[in-house]
């Protein structure tokens, strides 16, 4: 029976497991070993910001140089770090959770993953280049070119940005149409869609953003490319195009894209917080239907990224309403979150610590986020200091404290060992601290005038800067702590049970840890 | 050995479901794909 699905039970030596791996574990722990890497390098490029940001003043970089850097440091947090380590996550877990054997297409599984080293090789080529006096460096027109008028003129950076764009598209949508194969067709025997775990629902529904709005995006660099190289003029003003419509396809992709980012997090969430309350999941249907409603509304809202763009009044009041509007499901998820910890007997272990964590600080970038859709004051924030605070409360304090929360979470069942809990702890306040003491200075800078994406600043605004920029050291230096308990953990952390966490709950904690290398080849039956 | 024909057929049904959930969906980026690139720079600018 079992007879067209066995395969070896080892997986081959060395590097060739890597290189040819089609086991969803294994591509998981590449995957997210990628992500992590990418984090501490998106973290360099920025830490050579804050310091150019320390003092006023250009000491360390020509502003072409710092609009690199920033630029290169958000597309690898977002694209090279955040999203693979969640789609890594769905790897691990998806199968483990639905009691399949594997990924639906494990062969595409593997070419998904072996896109991203070269796309980030693509992406770094042109700014290494620029120090033999090849090109004039890498993108420099932000992390989705919302800079239109760079996108149309600056050198070979652009090109590489725009490949490297069609290879991570390529990378998320092969992953994406893996995940919709592989939920809708392998779940176990009595796994009903609405038996899944919230995580796989929040993975799908991830998986179809990403298939609306990545060729959106990808057709987009397109006629980018062809703009600048074979004579169109989709978005060239001086013959005849329109740069807002750039703007309009980029952001039609990009608001959107936040939520690819946050809602695998937010899917994963609920199971720590019930774990560490000893309660079930709480609101379960409200949270699947808030879900969607917020993948539905979220491609409704993209011009509130343009709203001082000139579009018509009519235009303006719906985007700003429409936004608002994302607050009602965000706010059902936001109180299934409380209500799973209310009156729960807590123990604040760890995942339980970042878990809480992303409540607190995802819920201040989403309260921020309340203000700058109003068209009124958005004028005045647009392009200051203070979006840049908003959004890395959500994407920091929503995306990477989810993902840590997950990590420490899953890795005694990834590795089969514990981590030192103490400095677990240690990390998790280490980063709460430097985390605020970085981004809390940038919102009062931003309401006091600080524009963004510039490399030199007025002087009133230099105890904020200063303030910051200490912050992010110490945030960054303080991650290298997480290497050394991730490190220490899988030499030599005591042994972890099937079941890791007392309270934890789901088909994956029903295996031993780790999960031996081949699972659920007959379907568990559930109940 | 009794149901053996039965569990090749439920095995033979997933794999065609799964192929055509694979070629609708790759069919459906083509199409926004190609929106994007012809359609969309004619319908939005109208839209003013
Ligand atoms: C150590 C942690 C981090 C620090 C200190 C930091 C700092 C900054 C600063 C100062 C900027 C603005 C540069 C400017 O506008 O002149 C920026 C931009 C940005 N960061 Fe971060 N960041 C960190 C982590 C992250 C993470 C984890 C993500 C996402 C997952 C992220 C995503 C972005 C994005 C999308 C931009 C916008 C770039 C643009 O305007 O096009 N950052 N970051
Ligand atoms: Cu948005």
């Amino acid at each position: 029976m079992t007879e067209a699905i066995t395969t070896h039970d080892h997986p081959p030596a060395g590097i060739m497991r890597w290189l040819t791996a089609t086991n969803h574990k294994d591509l998981g722990i590449l995957y997210m070993s990628f992500g992590g890497l990418m984090f501490f390098i998106g973290g360099a490029f920025i830490m050579a910001v804050r310091a150019e940001l320390l003092l006023p003043g250009l000491q360390l970089l020509s502003p072409g140089m710092y609009n690199q850097l920033f630029t290169l440091h958000a597309l690898i947090m977002v694209f090279g770090a955040i999203m693979p380590f969640a789609t890594g996550l769905n790897n691990y877990l998806i199968p483990l959770m639905i009691g399949a054997p594997d990924m639906a297409l494990p062969r595409v599984n593997n070419w998904g993953f072996w896109i991203l080293p070269f796309a980030a090789v693509l992406l770094l080529i042109p700014f290494f280049l620029q120090f033999f006096g090849i090109g004039s460096g890498a993108s420099a027109a932000g992390w989705v070119m919302h800079n239109t008028s760079l996108d149309l003129q600056s050198g070979i950076g652009m090109d590489f940005a725009i490949f490297t764009i069609h290879l991570l598209g390529l990378s998320s949508l092969t992953g994406a149409i893996n995940v919709v194969v592989t939920v809708l067709n392998m779940r176990a025997p009595g796994m009903t869609l609405m038996k899944m775990p919230l995580f796989v629902w929040a993975w799908l529904i991830t998986a179809f953003m990403l298939i609306l709005v990545i060729p959106v995006f990808s057709a987009a660099a397109t006629m980018l490319l062809t703009d600048r190289h074979f004579g169109t003029h989709f978005f060239d003003a001086a013959n005849g195009g329109d740069p807002i419509l750039l703007q309009h396809l980029i952001w039609f992709f990009g608001h959107p894209e936040v939520y690819i980012v946050l809602l695998p997090a937010w899917g994963l969430i609920p199971h720590i917080l019930a774990t560490f309350s000893r309660k079930p999941v709480y609101g379960y249907r409200a949270q699947v239907y808030a879900l969607w409603a917020i993948c539905f509304l979220s491609f409704l809202v993209w011009s509130h990224h343009m709203l001082t763009s000139g579009l018509p009044l009519a235009a303006e009041v719906y985007f700003m309403y429409a936004t608002m509007a994302i607050s009602i499901p965000t706010s059902v998820l936001v109180f299934c979150w409380l209500g799973a910890i209310w009156r729960g007997a807590m123990t604040f272990e760890t995942p339980m610590l970042f878990a809480l964590g992303f409540v607190a600080h995802f819920g201040m970038g989403a309260l921020t986020g309340m203000i700058l859709p109003d068209v009124a004051v958005n004028a005045q924030y647009h392009n200051s200091y203070v979006i840049v605070s908003h959004f890395h409360y959500t994407f920091f304090g929503g995306g990477i404290f989810g993902m840590m929360a997950a990590l420490y979470y899953w890795l005694p069942k990834f590795t089969g060992r514990m981590f030192d809990e103490k400095l677990g702890r240690l990390h998790f306040w280490l980063t709460v601290i430097f985390f605020n003491m970085t981004f809390i200075p940038q919102w009062f800078a931003g309401l006091d005038g600080m524009p963004r994406h510039i490399a030199d600043y007025a002087l009133r605004f230099s105890a904020m800067n200063f303030i910051s920029s200490l912050g992010a050291f110490l945030l960054g230096l303080s991650q290298l702590l997480l290497v050394y308990i991730v490190v220490k953990c899988v030499r030599n952390g005591p042994k972890a049970t099937g079941q890791v966490w007392e309270g934890a709950q789901g088909l994956e904690f029903t295996l031993p840890s780790p999960p031996p290398y081949h699972t659920f080849e007959t379907p568990p039956l559930v109940k | 050995m009794m149901n053996e024909p039965e569990v090749t057929n439920e095995h033979e049904k997933r794999e065609r479901r799964m192929v055509q959930w694979v070629v609708a969906l790759v069919l459906f980026v083509a199409v926004i794909y190609a929106v994007t690139f012809i359609k969309l720079p004619v319908w939005l600018p109208a839209l003013k």
